[in-house]
């Protein structure tokens, strides 16, 4: 069917479009940028060429010599500084006889220059002389450049003589804009402050997964299958309300809790305790509170979906062992645990792959302190990219960081796709033709 | 879930309660002081409120300086979630049906990536969004924060959506198309009211999760012309210098209530999302 096939396309459009603009082109562009050095320095679109007295430092350690011709200036005898003397109100002779005899000279120093000067016919005094050769001053320090070409031309005018190789160098010195570099990759593999993030983001996983998303939500979805109808349905409600409470007001019940003007506070206090931060003072504690708050929200969902997996087992089976004399704890180790094997698979995999992207809440709760003690390794490429106290974002570092989490998550979505979904992909649905 | 027998009459689930109540105790007690602080008046160190007041709300009708006007940071709110929402809606219902019953070419190739992308954190994305849209002029926009977010709820959209149309019978299609019906007019007027369920359960989610959303405002439009609710919230929290957590918490009611009923009204919609579909 030739129409259906045209209105499927249709259709489908939108939703390829929006996903190739936000999802496949975002993949792609982290992977470009990840290649780049670029930071709020350079900018995010091309730069211009200028000498500045930075780029200089820079070039001082390739090459002095030419380091130290270029922040000198240089005198030109051009047809702007011949009007220019013209303007002066001197003997116009003098301008005459520059244009006539030097035009297009170029004098490395002021005294060249000026001795030039002072040979002319007219003999122009000391006073006169300066100010003549103060029109032909050609710097090339702190001009801007749109292009190479006009970089090198300008160069030449001034009667730099530098070979094609040094003209790169200058070029790649003087280069505001971003450049192509794998730098970005060598900083992350030799740096310890990202070794340090590393070693948190395991370890934040590892706590939260086990302790609370897949640990304690098992354990809530067991106590209320035990439950009456009515209480079950309250305590799942409660347990969701963090899933359902923007971030924002989720943490900062948690700060008012954990503050030095917070709840604990105020109830140590009764007992004699002076107030202080309890989320911030030591990275003990801040672990603490980071791994309650991220879990509080992920036990949710594992409740959810142990819940409904147990409510799947049949009734009997309970039944049967409850003739036989089993206890609960019996019930729950030989007839729910052992059904429950594919639900904490899935969880345990879905989790992860959240957990080492999610950083809201803990930017939002220690913004990765006390020190750099809560600081994960998306929460490190949020700060190097885009919240940087030194305030100069590294775009391109960040990218870089960024690009590894999306490699894992590739990956580790691939791999979910064959493990989970494998069934659901071969099934043929309903389809015409 | 409500209507659950029990599994067991023989044991007692008292022990249990309390032990549920006792680790549930955080959770409650953050609520109900949530509650509880906005409408009343706390010395410095009591833990009970000594008297009423509606002071902590003053910033409904006064605006602090240096900070954006509540009433246009609720309209933000409440526009970009409503857009994120219709255009999550429009374009995954159309998508779920293609992909469900339509034959266009690469289909398995698009399930599949959808697929994947469902589960992919597209947040480790924002740092190349945020390039982008900086360079094509949409950062610092409301449109550009909807476009965003809208594509990264899609996923999860069309997934969802697609199950729905599947269970769908085909006779319906059929009846439409003898009738002579063009298969356009067929999925508008028949299919469509048959997978309302999907739609108000993808609308919800899509609705709160627009309007919860902070990580993307905060990066993309953190300008106070175009701030949300949670970039607003969070920039009070930030400010360490005058804290008052009282107002903070008005604000932050004032910013669940909608939630709160939205929940309570809706709640088995939304367990379908919350039991396999959305992260955290």
């Amino acid at each position: 069917m030739k129409s259906s096939r045209t209105l499927g396309l249709v259709m489908i459009a939108p939703a390829a479009i929006m996903i190739v603009l936000f999802f496949l082109m975002p993949v792609v562009l982290t992977a470009v940028f990840s290649m780049t050095n670029m930071t709020t320095a350079t900018g995010i679109s091309g730069g211009v060429y200028q000498i500045a007295p930075n780029s200089l430092i820079t070039l001082k350690s390739v090459m002095p010599e030419i380091a130290a011709e270029l922040a000198e200036p240089r005198y030109t005898i051009d047809e702007a500084g011949l009007k220019a003397v013209e303007s002066l109100g001197l003997a116009p002779a003098i301008a005459a006889e520059l244009r006539a005899k030097h035009a297009g000279e170029v004098f490395a120093t002021r005294r060249e220059a000026e001795r030039m000067i002072k040979d002319l016919a007219e003999r122009p005094s000391t006073r006169e002389v300066k100010q003549i050769s103060e029109q032909f001053n050609r710097s090339v320090l702190n001009t801007r450049f749109d292009s190479k070409e006009q970089l090198f031309s300008s160069l030449d005018g001034l009667g730099f003589k530098l070979t094609p190789e040094q003209k790169e160098t200058v070029a790649k010195t003087t280069y505001t804009g971003w450049t192509w570099t794998t730098d970005n990759f060598s900083r992350m593999t030799r740096s310890p402050d990202m070794a340090r993030v590393l070693f948190n983001t395991v370890l934040y996983v590892a706590l939260v997964l086990m302790l609370f998303n897949v640990g304690y939500a098992l354990l809530l979805a067991i106590w209320t299958h035990y439950m009456p109808a009515t209480p079950a349905s309250i305590f799942r409600g409660i347990w969701l309300l963090p899933r359902i409470t923007p971030v924002v007001i989720y943490v900062m019940l948690w700060k008012w809790l954990a503050w030095d003007s917070g709840f604990i506070s105020i109830l140590m206090g009764k007992f004699g305790y002076p107030p202080k931060n309890y989320l911030l003072d030591t990275a003990y504690n801040a672990w603490f509170f980071v791994v309650l708050i991220n879990g509080f929200i992920g036990a949710s969902m594992g409740m959810l979906v142990f819940s409904s997996a147990m409510q799947a087992i049949p009734k009997s089976q309970f039944y049967a062992s409850e003739v036989d004399g089993a206890s609960r704890w019996q019930q729950i180790r030989y007839i729910i645990l052992p059904q429950m094997r594919w639900p904490i698979l899935f969880v345990t995999c879905y989790q992860t792959l959240s957990l080492l992207a999610s950083f809201n809440e803990i930017l939002l709760a220690t913004n990765g302190g006390p020190g750099n003690a809560t600081e994960v390794w998306a929460l490190s490429a949020y700060h190097t990219a885009l919240r940087n106290y030194a305030g100069n974002l590294e775009y391109g570092l960040g990218a870089a960081m960024a690009l590894v989490l999306v490699v894992i998550g590739v990956m580790l979505s691939l791999l979910y796709l064959r493990v989970f979904n494998y069934r659901t992909l071969v099934a043929k649905p309903l389809i015409e033709d | 879930m409500a209507e659950r027998s029990q599994p067991s009459a023989n044991y007692s689930s008292w022990p249990v309660m309390a032990a549920l109540t006792i680790v549930s105790l955080p959770l409650l007690l953050m609520y109900v002081y949530l509650f509880l602080d906005t409408v009343t008046i706390k010395q410095q160190d009591a833990l009970l409120p000594s008297g009423l007041t509606l002071d902590h709300w003053r910033f409904l009708w006064q605006t602090t300086p240096g900070k954006a006007n509540i009433w246009q940071v609720t309209v933000n709110t409440l526009l970009f979630a409503a857009s994120t929402t219709s255009v999550v809606l429009i374009v995954s219902s159309m998508a779920g049906y293609v992909l469900s019953r339509l034959n266009v070419p690469a289909r398995g190739f698009f399930l599949a990536g959808v697929m994947v992308l469902h589960a992919f954190p597209s947040v480790t994305l924002i740092i190349a969004i945020f390039i982008v849209l900086q360079m094509i002029g949409l950062y610092n926009s409301l449109i550009g924060v909807i476009l965003v977010k809208a594509a990264i709820d899609l996923p999860l959209g069309i997934w969802l959506m697609k199950g729905f149309y599947d269970t769908v019978p085909w006779e319906i299609e059929m009846a439409g198309v003898v009738d002579g019906a063009s298969r356009f007019r067929v999925w508008r007027s028949l299919v469509l009211p048959q997978v309302k369920p999907g739609i108000m359960a993808l609308g919800l989610f899509s609705f709160l999760s627009g309007w919860g959303e902070f990580i993307l405002p905060q990066v993309l439009a953190p300008g106070n012309q175009v701030q949300v609710l949670s970039v607003y919230l969070a920039g009070f929290l930030a400010d360490d210098n005058n804290y008052d957590f009282n107002m903070f918490k008005a604000v932050g009611l004032f910013y669940l209530i909608p939630v709160l009923i939205a929940y309570a009204l809706f709640n088995k919609y939304l367990m379908n999302i919350y039991g396999g579909g959305s992260k955290g």
